[in-house]
Parts: structure tokens; sequence; C-alpha cells
């Protein structure tokens, strides 16, 4: 009698503990995308509960478009807790973000979940559509002083975070070649002066793409600004800097690849 | 007694039947030809039959594409087989696979259009 009442507790518990293991950000994701479409569905029902409450101005219309209303804002709320955990997932789990960067970052993401979540909570208190209203522009007014800028830092993060780990493989591979060129030269069994020159043209690559790097964070720091700034033209701009920053990257590789093609080229062939 | 009059069914006389029978040859004509056409295109669409002189081929700019053969080593160094080189080979396949394959803009992660203004 007493293994049952062990057991039957242990099955809740067991499910939770694999759940919390498998939650990525594909996991998270999808949660996202399912609020999202439940949103949109709620959207509409609001939009013409709304159309018909100012038409008729009927108790009944108000009635249903207080409960329209309701159900569409939690969605909302519920749409951004979401994406900003999916974006916290990304987060971390992209490589070539210092874990200090990580964990501001995690902070300041989940006191912007905590906070929707609680606000969802707030709505249902509302008694009347005036009340309501008044609770769901709270929301507004977040986003457009915290969350927003909060969201378009995340994203820069994880596209800076791509190109840093990118770098520094490349970087550890242009350690690996210079040794192995001290080796050949150490050797004396192969003229290493071109592919030494070569690995000058590299590290003038990684130069220039730190340099792009710079100027994209230079510019996202203008977000902060105020916030009346243009959001969206200033991540845009910084986006671009960065993929002007990856083609530096690209080179740097065509360029290491000819390096090593030099390497196993024997003396004399040029 | 009075006859009443009946309505019997037109009979057309010959001549009327031959002014009907004319436009039929038309018809024929045509669905012959239409015929012979269909065969025509068919068969040149299946034994590949120039159907119109192809158009001579134009010389027009493009874009000069980056060198993908890359010529064997015709005479290989010391190194040519050397395992550390041959890893950093490798190595350097994989980042430019990355480097090819990176999204730089996430859009799947693109801010979620949501209507913050309530209004009544």
């Amino acid at each position: 009698m007493i293994k049952k009442f062990l057991v039957i507790p242990l099955l809740f518990i067991f499910p939770s503990f694999i759940f919390a293991d498998n939650f990525d950000f594909q996991r998270a994701f999808s949660d996202y995308f399912y609020n999202f479409n439940l949103y949109r569905q709620t959207h509409q029902e609001y939009i013409s509960a709304k159309e018909s409450y100012l038409r008729y101005k009927t108790l009944t219309s108000k009635n249903t478009a207080l409960e329209k209303t309701l159900k569409m804002t939690q969605a909302r709320d519920e749409t951004a807790r979401t994406y900003l955990i999916a974006l916290k997932m990304k987060t971390e789990e992209t490589p070539g973000i210092s874990s200090y960067e990580k964990n501001i970052l995690t902070f300041k993401l989940d006191n912007e979940i905590d906070w929707y979540s609680k606000h969802k909570e707030e709505l249902s208190s509302a008694a009347t559509l005036e009340d309501l209203v008044d609770l769901a522009k709270k929301a507004g007014e977040r986003y457009q002083s915290q969350t927003e800028i909060l969201i378009y830092q995340a994203l820069y993060k994880i596209l800076v975070g791509k190109e840093i780990a990118l770098k520094e493989k490349i970087s550890f591979q242009i350690e690996a070649i210079k040794e192995k060129l001290k080796e050949i030269k150490e050797n004396g069994n192969k003229d290493t002066s071109l592919p030494e020159r070569w690995l000058l043209e590299v590290e003038n690559r990684l130069i220039r793409f730190e340099e792009k790097i710079s100027a994209s964070q230079n510019n996202m720091a203008r977000m902060e600004g105020g916030i009346y700034s243009d959001k969206t033209q200033i991540y845009r701009e910084s986006q671009l800097s960065l993929e002007e920053a990856h083609q530096y990257l690209k080179e740097a590789s065509r360029y290491l690849k000819e390096i090593i093609r030099e390497v196993k080229t024997g003396d004399g062939n040029y | 007694m009075e006859i009443i009059d009946q309505d019997f069914e037109v009979i057309p006389n010959q001549e009327q039947k031959a002014k009907k029978v004319l436009p039929k040859k038309p018809i024929i004509f045509g669905g012959i030809f239409f015929g012979v056409l269909l065969i025509l295109v068919l068969l040149a669409v299946f034994l590949n039959f120039p159907l119109s002189r192809p158009e001579p081929i134009m010389p027009s700019p493009t874009p000069t594409p980056f060198p993908t053969f890359i010529p064997e080593i015709s005479n290989p160094s010391f190194y040519a087989t050397d395992s550390a080189v041959l890893k950093i080979e490798e190595e350097l396949k994989k980042i430019e696979q990355e480097l090819e394959t990176t999204d730089l803009k996430e859009a799947n992660l693109n801010l979620p259009v949501l209507d913050w203004k309530i209004d009544f």
C-alpha cells in the first residue's frame, strides 16, 4: 500500500524532469509559433467584437467585446512571453557569446518573461472594458520602452556570437598553419616565404573583420540613446555591417586554403 | 363539314437539303486540317523536330564565377601527405561550409507583429 503511494507521485515528477531536460530552442520556438497563431485567431475575434460594439453600443456587445479583448490581450502577452523564451534559448545555444554576456541577457530576458506572465494574470482582474483597456495599454508601454530594445539586443548578440565563433575557428587554423610553417622552416626542405606573406593577408582580413564588428557594435549602442530612435533601422544597419564582416571571414578562409595548397606544392612550381 | 387545316411537318425539298449540307463542308475540311496539324505538332514534339529556327545565342555578360575547379598538384611537396597539413585542410573545408550556410538574418526570430494599441 505504501509502495503505491510512493509510485503515483513519481509518475508525475519524472516526466517533468524529462521535459525539463529536452527543452531547447526548437521546443521553445514551437511553443511561440503555436501561441502566435492562437493570438492571430483571437485578434480577428477581437476586431469583430470591437466593430460590433462600436456600431450597436449595447450591453451585450460590450460584454462580448470585454470577453474577446481579454482573450486577445492574454494571447498577446503569452506570445510575447513565449517569444522571449525562444530568444533566451537561442542565446544560450549560440556559440561565441561569452558567459558573462549570456548571464546578463538571460537575467534581462527573465525579467521581461516574468513581467508578461504577471501582466497576463493581472488582465483577468479587470471588471469592465475600460479597466481592461487601461491594463492592456501597460503592456504596450512596456514593450515600447523596454522589451523591444532588449529583443533587438538579443538578436544582435546572436548574430555577433555566430561571427565571433567562426572567427575563432579561423584564428585557430591560422595558429596551426603558423606552427607547421615554423616546423617546415626548421626542416629547411621547403621555401615558406610565400605562405608567410599570404598569412599576413589573412590576418589583415581579420583586422578588417574586427573593425566592421566594432562599427556595428557602436551603431547598436545608439539604440539606447532614446526611446524615439528608430530601433528597426539601427538594427538593420548593424546587421548589414555584420554581413560585410562575414565577407572578410570568407576571404580569410579562402586565402588559408590557398596557403595549404602552396604548402602541398613542391618548390619551383610557380 | 368544315375541314380543319392540319399542321404537318415541313418536309424540305431537295434544294433546301442542299443548302443545309453545304455549311458542313467547311467544318469537315477544318476538322481534317486541324487534325493533320495536331498530328504534325505531336510528331514534332515526340520526334524532336525543330519547330522553329533556334535563336542565335548572343553573348551576354555573366558574373565571374568563383573558380571551383582546382587543378591537381602536379609537383607535390614533401608535405602534400603530411597528416597535420591534411587535418588543417579538412578543418578549412568545414569552416568554408559553415561560412556558406550561416544564417545572418535569423528571419524566423523576427519580432512578432502584435497589436499593442487597444482602444475603443
